[in-house]
């Protein structure tokens, strides 16, 4: 322990939880003390006779000429100033500086003295906090980019899809006035089979347009909206049979439902959930066998179910047949698209009710139920 | 906005030969407020903030435009024409030495005499060539600025609020000086560390005097002897000053010596 006031000044100046230096009128260091030697590792002789720029990297020195030497002329002091160090074994010494100049009566300068504080701690924060700070903008940047992008995409897919649905479908309705047309007059037998025929091709793509389009909008999967009205059940399925007859008259239909029941239901979706199921049956079932269709209207809801013959669907594909561009058969030209029973599915949850298939060497059943009116509109 | 406005040009006295003072990378028109004022009584004295800088119009900032020194010359070209300076005096420290040179390259009839303050053609050190530092450090500089590790906006800040000791200086100018845009800064930084302008010296047909400093770390004295040695009929003289701002060190040393070459 110091025994006097001034050795006690003395200890204080050399061993203070701070760093001190004074320049002389040149800007050379006269004197430091201890405790800057030994951040620094540079003893105090080292030290004498080197500028405050010598104990900073090259770019800390370009900055400090450029920017605190002249405030420091400017104002006579500069204060909270972070600076690296370069201590004697390499390493960054990070503080903060303050730097006050003292001068005669006449304006001379006498010396400089300069306080460092050690900072790696704040440094450290300021640096996260810069980082953090770019990094933000930074995502900022690449979101405005994204949403901007992902807004003109969806807006050239409306717009590709609106014209796509216009050109595919008016040609198909010249077609199906065409045949309307010959119809009504006394046809040949051979004729009258061909434009059933073309009819057919006509009401199957009209149904793959719907679907493709449906697809393509996005509105599936919780999109799709519903125009539900009350209406007989018979007439929508009837409706659906007599389109897909006219196009297989080889094919057996056996629709059973009651005449006089009522549903509240979208019945246009019906009608296409209904038309993909029975395509469905028509296409894979057996061709000597004929296809059912069972709707039961109850208490607990509607029961449709959709029945052919054939050979049994393979366990691994009934695990992906309500995935949209599912095929059976990938190499198949007859089967379509793969988004018939996709999209069959997506109508029957809209209605709140949902569509399940068993298969078995007897016989393929397709079963949509929904409940009656209080499933989500 | 005109372009006084926009550099924030103040002129002061009057004279038969203008005299247009510009600043370095780092600070203000301040820089020259220990010297412009000693011409003020013989020459019209023209100050201004390159933009970025000062009180310029930050918003007036382009970085494509001074993505060059080009930029900031066609700015000192518009500022000499709107004031219709012929025949006049151009002092420039350190970056604006160079800015100055392709200012009477691109209008010679500005200026008669050249004053550069510590000029360097190119920082960088090349194949026999000399700049001072190599690619390295100079990138080390560039991403230090980028990292605000040399305590920009938050250091800064506190530093120039508020002076007791040195009234004369209000709180106007001190706010005003050395305050930077950081990402502006780090853009002029990287234009003036960047650039190369060697070829430019040959074809200066201004009276030209160089100033350079004992001791200066960013435009050393083989540095000033290589621009006296690339324009033609220049001379240098060297101060006893040392460090990169005579005009704040060794105000009267630096007017002296301006006084002797016009």
């Amino acid at each position: 322990m110091p025994g006097t006031a001034d050795d006690d000044l003395v200890d204080l100046y050399e061993n203070a939880p701070c760093g001190y230096l004074s320049l002389g009128p040149d800007g050379r260091i006269v004197r430091s003390n201890q405790t800057l030697s030994g951040w620094l590792g540079l003893g105090p002789e080292q030290l004498r006779g080197k500028r405050l720029r010598d104990l900073l990297s090259i770019a800390g020195q370009i900055f400090y000429e450029t920017h605190f030497a002249p405030l420091l002329r400017m104002q006579g002091f500069f204060d909270e100033v972070a600076l690296d160090l370069v201590r004697a074994d390499g390493k960054p010494l990070h503080v903060l500086a303050n730097a006050a100049e003292r001068r005669d009566a006449e304006g001379e300068l006498l010396f400089t003295r300069v306080t460092l504080f050690r900072a790696t701690e704040r440094r450290r924060y300021e640096r996260e906090l810069v980082d953090a700070t770019e990094t933000a903008q930074a995502e900022s940047r690449l979101s405005r980019g994204q949403l901007l992008a992902e807004h003109e995409t969806a807006e050239l897919r409306e717009q590709f899809i609106a014209v796509l649905g216009h050109d595919l479908r008016n040609p198909l309705a010249a077609i199906d006035g065409g045949t309307n047309l010959l119809m009504r007059e006394p046809q040949s037998e051979k004729s009258q089979r061909v434009i059933g025929l073309i009819r057919g091709s006509v009401l199957r793509m009209s149904g793959l347009i719907d679907n493709v389009m449906d697809f393509a909008r996005g509105r599936l999967g919780g999109g799709l909206q519903l125009n539900r009205s009350s209406k007989p059940l018979a007439l929508t399925l009837e409706q659906v049979v007599g389109e897909l007859q006219t196009s297989y008259p080889e094919r057996r239909i056996e629709l059973n439902v009651d005449p006089a029941a009522q549903l509240a239901a979208d019945h246009a979706r019906l009608a296409q959930m209904f038309s993909n199921l029975l395509a469905n049956a028509i296409t894979h079932g057996a061709i000597d066998q004929p296809v059912r269709v069972d709707a039961v209207l109850g208490p607990g809801g509607l029961q449709l179910a959709v029945v052919n013959a054939g050979p049994a669907i393979p366990p691994a594909a009934m695990q992906q047949l309500f995935q949209p561009f599912y095929r059976s058969n990938p190499h198949s030209r007859v089967q379509g698209l793969g988004l018939g029973l996709y999209i069959a599915s997506q109508i029957a949850e809209a209605h709140g009710g949902r569509l399940d298939v068993t298969s078995d060497a007897t016989e393929t059943r397709f079963t949509f139920r929904m409940p009656l009116s209080d499933g989500p509109a | 906005m005109t372009v006084i406005t926009r550099n924030h040009v103040v002129t002061a006295g009057a004279g038969h030969r203008p005299m247009i003072f510009a600043h370095g990378f780092g600070c203000d028109q301040n820089m020259w407020r220990l010297v412009a004022p000693a011409f003020e009584a013989d020459h019209l004295t023209v100050l201004f903030d390159h933009v970025g800088a000062g009180r310029s119009d930050l918003a007036a900032y382009d970085a494509g435009k001074y993505s060059s020194l080009d930029g900031y010359a066609d700015d000192l070209v518009e500022i000499g024409r709107a004031l219709d300076v012929t025949g006049g005096v151009f002092v420039g420290h350190s970056v604006s030495a160079m800015i100055g040179v392709l200012a009477s390259l691109k209008a010679p009839e500005l200026f008669e005499s050249l004053v550069l303050v510590g000029p360097s053609p190119r920082y960088i050190d090349a194949e026999g060539y000399f700049g001072g530092f190599t690619a390295a450090q100079i990138e080390e500089l560039l991403a230090s600025l980028a990292d605000n590790h040399m305590g920009w906006s938050a250091a800064m800040a506190p530093a120039i609020m508020g002076n007791a000791d040195r009234p004369e200086l209000g709180e106007e100018l001190t706010n005003s000086f050395c305050r930077t845009d950081p990402a502006i800064a780090r853009q002029f930084a990287r234009t003036t560390f960047t650039a190369d302008n060697r070829a430019d010296l040959g074809r200066v047909t201004a009276r030209t005097l160089i100033l350079q400093c004992s001791d200066d770390i960013i435009a050393p004295e083989a540095v000033g002897a290589y621009v006296r040695d690339n324009i033609p009929g220049s001379e240098m003289k060297v101060l006893r000053a040392t460090g990169h701002c005579p005009n704040l060190s060794a105000p009267a040393e630096v007017i002296a010596a301006i006084r002797d070459f016009i």
